[in-house]
């Protein structure tokens, strides 16, 4: 038995009290080596255009924090408040259905996926979402189960941020200072109300979208290949079905298994892509993995050879322009050569 | 001559050593050559060096022995792997055909690496460290009451917004909005005892606190401002014709120099965070040690003198009723590693008791009454089941399950992520036709389902749930900080 003086509980807990008693709070990560990649599932990629987000502004610059290799940006959607995943691999706005769960469906999609979480991809309409001065209404989503990725990387992941959310905007992706800014742009791609601020880039590289997915091409080993951008990669991928010249640009450092639920999972390899180039410029050495790409392609209605993931957004400050087609990337200056 | 020969044995073998281990660069043995996952061995790696190959290309130590012993085909349940001679010392080893599928990165796939991870929004375990003394240039965080402190940002009038985010909001950046005054910007907020991090975020970019000089790396290249809550203070009254008073103690590993106390209206003071539990400590007036003068707790220190102690935190006061004709009563449980000869208990008039400090938290505990383990019969709360259950106690629960009716289950269990889904775990009990359970929970994310008569439900009144692996549902928990 227990006694607390003062307070008598049924079981008669006591507690005398010397000074003030704190609970315990989390301890912080400190690690940073990496493990097995996990593909975790992603978005129904046909999603209807996204209306410009609404608020009084021209420029904004929102402040990102990280999870793991994720940048996150906080926001509301209909009063419940999160993070997003900012993920310009999603074209559009991908919600968790632990929150949104209740909602309408709209229309729905099979999905699954070779890490378990399988489950129906729905679309769902919802009132008003907000991120910073971002002000979206009637917002077509789509919903499925991200709750594994909360569970991999404890915080509150409300859904994935995708690109039609940003079309109509120049976006710069500050790694560095862990920012996010976007300027409104006139027709013609040009910075709304302030003149554009010359910026001298290191690299200055063309852009295609398909699907709202951003794609570049990058050359390795001598060969022209099709990158996609994609921030919500934690890490670079290199298609394994790449040509062999490419290839053998690539040192493996490691080989894992993936853990899965289908048969057999799969092999994963690591490594550096020690002759990536793109545009003129040829970075040194990018980690990256080795792994199939062919689903994405189908996916995607587009053969992709590899994705530029957190090695490379965080080599500096990457200003994205679609309505110019462009990309220019301002290296950090220990990045550069 | 003998030592000549003995230099030139050393220079071999230190040539020998170092020849091996020039050749042994983990990252430079495999490639894909013609589409082939290639590797080239070398057969002069030591054990451990061959260990370490295995460990980062997940090839088994059978593989490896085969492979080095050119076995010119291997066959494993998902490859076929040929083996062949390039030199006197190099071997390559090629995988011919892998029948497993491959890792696809998917058609809705999102790439995870599975570290650990680094992140500006980890939170801070505000009982990380044991004490802590502020640096502040300027009140930039002060503490005005019990239970509040105001960050103030000086400056900064012609900004549109600025946010304060740190370990004690879960590093938000939207909910905590500081609000113009006529010099700066300003926020109060409640704060228990602790070390926290901050930073400002000022019109959508992070700042750090310039007036702040007590820093910790944020692990991005950056760094967080760290701010201690206070909840103590050392008083020594008297000794004003010292130069130099310090307190040192068991929480500064008797650090002599560190912590300077300052004379203020006759008498020396430190204010400082202090982590609860219970604390030695002597203050040195001018390079003499002393027990604390104001404080009658003192124990021996083992080497033949005193330390003063002090105890901050809550004690409980441990009971069991009744066995008066028992001999000998310990107490022992989680908070003691199960520790039988440590926590003996006083008898009373009317049983056994123990007062004991334990920091908030979940243990289990047990008596044992002259040998024989026991739960607490004045404890309702058990875990685990027969011989193996133990009594439960949560000091300071921050959240309560309650399952709603189900009044004639006749057993219920709250299994979860804070118990590792231990289905024999926390036994729940019956209060009023609810089943409820009380924990103390760190902040964080948790995932939890209730064993109704052995049938798994998710908890009804909780709408936040998420599917698990198995095909169904656990309901979803947040606590925050």
């Amino acid at each position: 038995m227990i006694i607390r003086p003062g307070f008598l509980f049924s079981y008669h807990l006591i507690f005398i009290a010397f000074a003030v008693a704190f609970p315990l709070v989390n301890q912080a990560g400190n690690g940073s080596v990496k493990a097995v990649p996990v593909m975790m599932d992603r978005v129904s990629f046909a999603g209807k255009p996204i209306a410009d987000p609404q608020g009084n502004f021209i420029g904004v610059t929102i402040p990102l924090k990280r999870a793991g290799h994720l940048f996150l940006l906080e926001g509301t959607v209909d009063n419940v408040i999160g993070n997003f995943i900012l993920d310009t691999g999603s074209s559009g706005l991908v919600l968790n259905r632990t929150y949104f769960r209740n909602y309408m469906i709209i229309d729905d999609e099979e999905g699954g996926g070779v890490t378990g979480s399988t489950g129906v991809i729905a679309r769902i309409n919802v009132k008003r979402m907000m991120v910073a001065e971002l002000v979206y209404t009637d917002v077509s989503a789509d919903v499925t189960p991200l709750g594994h990725l909360e569970n991999r990387r404890g915080v509150k992941i409300l859904g994935l941020f995708g690109m039609s959310l940003l079309q109509n905007l120049e976006i710069v992706i500050d790694s560095r200072n862990n920012e996010l800014n976007l300027f409104k742009l006139d027709r013609n791609g040009n910075r709304l109300g302030t003149p554009s601020t010359e910026v001298k880039f290191d690299i200055t590289h063309k852009i295609e979208q398909f699907n709202n997915i951003m794609f570049v091409k990058v050359s390795i080993g001598g060969r022209i290949l099709d990158f996609c951008l994609d921030t919500g990669a934690e890490s670079n991928v290199l298609s394994i079905d790449v040509p062999r010249q490419a290839l053998g640009t690539v040192t493996i450092t490691r080989r894992s298994n993936l853990l899965g639920v289908d048969e057999g999972g799969g092999e994963v390899l690591f490594g550096t892509m020690n002759d990536f180039t793109l545009g003129t410029r040829k970075f040194g050495s990018m980690e990256t993995i080795l792994c199939s790409l062919t689903a994405l392609s189908d996916k995607y209605g587009f053969p992709i050879d590899g994705m530029l993931g957190y090695d490379f957004f965080s080599q500096g400050k990457i200003y994205i322009n679609l309505i110019k087609k462009v990309m220019g990337i301002c290296l950090k200056p220990d990045e550069r050569q | 001559m003998r030592r000549s020969a003995d230099n030139i044995l050393v220079l071999f073998f230190l040539m020998t050593t170092f020849i091996g281990l020039a050749q042994f660069n983990p990252t430079n043995v495999c490639q894909i050559v013609n589409g082939r996952l290639t590797f080239t061995f070398d057969t002069r790696w030591t054990p451990a060096q061959r260990k370490e190959i295995g460990r980062l290309y997940d090839l088994d130590s059978a593989l490896l022995a085969e492979a080095f012993a050119v076995k010119p085909v291997i066959i494993e349940k998902n490859n076929i792997w040929t083996v062949r001679r390039l030199d006197n010392y190099r071997i390559e080893l090629s995988q011919t055909k892998n029948k497993s599928k491959g890792a696809e990165a998917g058609d809705r796939k999102i790439i995870l690496l599975d570290d650990q991870w680094i992140s500006l929004s980890a939170a801070t375990d505000r009982e990380s460290v044991p004490y802590g003394v502020n640096r502040l240039t300027r009140n930039s965080v002060v503490k005005i009451s019990r239970d509040k402190v105001r960050f103030f940002l000086p400056g900064h009038q012609d900004s549109k917004n600025v946010f304060l985010s740190g370990s004690f909001n879960g590093w938000s950046t939207i909910q905590t909005p500081m609000q113009p005054s006529d010099s700066g910007w300003v926020v109060t907020i409640p704060l228990k005892p602790g070390k926290y991090t901050y930073k400002f975020i000022i019109d959508g970019t992070w700042a750090n606190d310039s007036y702040n000089k007590l820093t910790e790396d944020d692990t991005q290249g950056g760094f967080n401002s760290v701010f201690f809550c206070y909840n103590y203070r050392f008083v020594l009254n008297g000794y004003t014709y010292a130069k130099k008073v310090v307190v040192t103690g068991s929480f500064n590993d008797w650090n002599e120099k560190e912590l300077q106390m300052i004379r203020i209206n006759g008498k020396w003071v430190l204010h400082l965070y202090l982590r609860e539990g219970t604390h030695a400590y002597k203050f040195i007036v001018d390079n003499e040690w002393i027990t604390d003068p104001a404080n009658k707790i003192t124990r021996p220190d083992g080497k033949g003198h005193e330390n003063s102690f002090i105890g901050l935190g809550d004690t409980l006061l441990f009971s069991l009723k009744g066995y008066p004709d028992a001999k000998k009563v310990v107490l022992s449980g989680n908070f003691n590693a199960w520790n039988s000869g440590e926590l003996f208990m006083g008898k009373t008039s009317g049983g056994w008791q123990l007062p004991y400090v334990l920091a908030p938290g979940n243990y289990e505990y047990k008596y044992i009454v002259d040998g024989e383990w026991i739960t607490d019969p004045g404890n309702p709360y058990t875990v685990g089941n027969g011989e193996i259950a133990n009594s439960f106690l949560s000091v300071m629960p921050n959240h309560t399950f309650v399952l709603e009716q189900h009044s004639d289950a006749k057993n219920v269990i709250l299994s979860g992520s804070f118990n590792g889904w231990n289905e024999t775990g926390y036994r729940m009990i019956e209060r009023e036709g609810n089943w409820i359970f009380s924990l103390y929970l760190k902040p964080g994310k948790y995932t939890y389902k209730y064993i109704v008569d052995s049938k798994w439900i998710i908890d009804p009144t909780n709408e936040l749930w998420e599917e698990n692996e198995y095909g169904t549902g656990n309901s979803v928990l947040w606590v925050n900080p």
